[in-house]
């Protein structure tokens, strides 16, 4: 039989993570004022032993025994020799996945989930509120906080919490209560039903009501939980790759190359920043966050302080993107899009530690099927776009002829979004390659704007 | 406001679930999503529907909109909630 999974012990799983910020210098995000926000602004919201994390500069950072017990559950998580996958692309790479469908909730957002739940319960919080759309961040949350005995409200955009009763299910199964949003339980729900009663909601009204109902405790006993973008989210996900870093170390391999679906950026900081940190320290190594190609956000749009609104009145922060006047064309993006990317991930491509790759929904679709049926686990539709840069590396080795360690992050399993390969495999999606005149225009509109320092922290 | 294409649906990358058109042009109550045209081009000339349905101000609005970054959005959201529970 041949090996293809490379296990870690629970002794072996790693006592802390890495922070970034420790190694590269940021912009800090600026509020209307031109001054930077400050992290006492976020008190409402977050506890403080959370937000000194947002702001920690220092490299590593312990994680407590109590979230290691709750990790315990389900990690170390394995990396897996893709061996059938391999064959399928007649490669001579070496294709290592990290799976973190292996969580309760079948998502690497338990990651974040169940330190910040920890986090919040020994500051003396009872109670957490969040907002979701399909559930994937309300069900690890609602994971975690049952672990901890903390009380969870799970703000659920009304269209899903209909459609979707399973992840609704899941989380009333962990114990916490999940109510369809708007809802007459905050003001900015009852606002917005007196005005469109039949409204089916949106994750903006969701997030309101969950903030609300943070800061109008009065009691002091709730906060609010995030799973994407922050600092502190990209700090939790770094048990990832300091994993898989151990486990190819006990194979004696190392990457050339780390491939990870670049969303709000959390699942693929969370396997490469720990291979960033090898980076500064020398090792030679490839790096590639992905996203659609219809998306040039981070592959190909310029880097700025960008308006966060068409006003430009709100506050602004250095981000890839297209610039606030910028109007898009027609364009078709899948579930990866995101107009803001975590900002550690932009600072990184800007210093050239990261190698941005795109890809569209036909290649995307056609190296997740490829996964499935050599692989056997059905990809989140996120993984897809990792999957589709490890079929083009897999198949660039072969032609080379170099047998190049190939190492990505399978994000989640994707049981609960099959719609989506419900019309990949009904011929419904198609692709759309970015114009690259729009790039240009879309930089002539961006020079109008204050530019951020380039700073490089090498 | 045509409502022709109300019966479409799709994935909202969003919520991560189906929605049809129609929650995409109400989804925020008074206004469309401000990923419509993302999502919709490939399926029919959804600015050109857009120009048709829409006021000039929604119709800039749409195509201009921006997500705000997080800190600052979540910094906005507070003060909101905080006046909200003054009045």
């Amino acid at each position: 039989m041949e090996r293809r999974k490379i296990l870690l012990s629970e002794d072996e799983i790693p006592r802390q993570w890495y922070n970034v910020l420790a190694d590269i210098k940021m912009n800090p995000p600026l509020g209307p004022d031109g001054q930077p926000i400050s992290p006492d602004m976020l008190a409402p919201v977050f506890p403080m032993n959370i937000i000194e994390q947002e702001v920690s500069q220092q490299r590593w950072i312990d994680i407590p025994e109590e979230v290691l017990n709750i990790y315990a559950i389900w990690r170390p998580t394995p990396l897996i020799r893709a061996t059938g996958l391999e064959k399928a692309l007649g490669t001579p790479a070496r294709i290592y996945y990290k799976y973190e469908g292996t969580s309760p909730p079948g998502s690497h957002k338990p990651n974040t989930a169940v330190p910040q739940a920890y986090y919040n319960k020994v500051f003396g919080i009872k109670r957490l509120t969040t907002e979701t759309g399909a559930g994937q961040w309300g069900s690890a949350l609602a994971f975690a906080c049952s672990q901890f005995g903390l009380e969870c409200k799970v703000y659920m955009v009304r269209i899903s919490f209909d459609q979707k009763p399973y992840r609704k299910t899941m989380m009333q199964t962990w114990g916490a209560s999940c109510i369809p949003s708007p809802s007459t339980e905050t003001q900015a729900g009852r606002d917005i039903l007196a005005k469109f009663p039949d409204t089916p909601g949106s994750l903006g009204i969701a997030i309101s009501e969950a903030v609300e109902a943070a800061v109008s405790d009065t009691s002091g006993n709730t906060r609010y939980a995030l799973g994407s973008v922050l600092n502190h989210v990209m700090l939790h996900q770094t048990i990832i790759g300091l994993e898989a870093r151990k486990q190819l170390e006990k194979i004696g391999e190392y990457p050339d190359a780390i491939i990870g679906c670049a969303g709000g950026g959390s699942n693929f900081a969370g396997l490469a920043f720990p291979f960033v940190l090898d980076k500064f320290n020398g090792k030679k190594v490839d790096i590639h966050p992905v996203e659609p190609a219809a998306c040039p956000s981070l592959t190909q749009g310029p880097f700025a302080y960008d308006h966060g609104d068409t006003a430009g009145y709100t506050p602004l922060m250095a981000m890839h993107s297209l610039g606030h006047t910028f109007v898009p064309p027609p364009m078709h993006a899948g579930g990866l899009r995101y107009h803001g990317m975590a900002p550690t991930v932009s600072q990184l491509v800007v210093e050239g530690l990261l190698d941005p790759k795109a890809y569209g929904q036909m290649a995307t679709f056609e190296a997740g099927l490829l996964a499935a049926r050599t692989e056997g686990i059905i990809p989140a539709p996120e993984t897809n776009h990792a999957l589709a840069a490890v079929v083009d590396l897999a198949r660039q080795a072969r032609e080379e002829g170099k047998a190049k360690v190939i190492l990505f992050n399978w994000s989640g399993h994707g049981l609960i979004d099959l719609g989506s390969y419900e019309k990949y495999l009904s011929g419904q999606i198609k692709d759309f390659d970015f114009p690259a005149q729009d790039i240009e225009d879309a930089k002539k509109i961006l020079a109008e704007y204050p530019k951020p320092q380039i700073i490089r922290s090498r | 406001m045509t409502h022709d294409h109300n019966p479409l649906s799709r994935r909202c990358p969003r919520l991560g679930g189906p929605v049809g058109f129609k929650y995409c042009m109400s989804g925020e109550g008074e206004h469309p999503c401000a990923k419509v045209v993302d999502c919709w081009w490939e399926t029919f000339d959804i600015v050109q529907y857009l120009r048709d349905n829409l006021s000039a101000d929604q119709f800039d609005r749409v195509l201009n909109a921006r997500p705000r970054p997080k800190v600052a959005s979540l910094v906005e959201l507070i003060a909101q909630a905080r006046k909200r529970q003054d009045v």
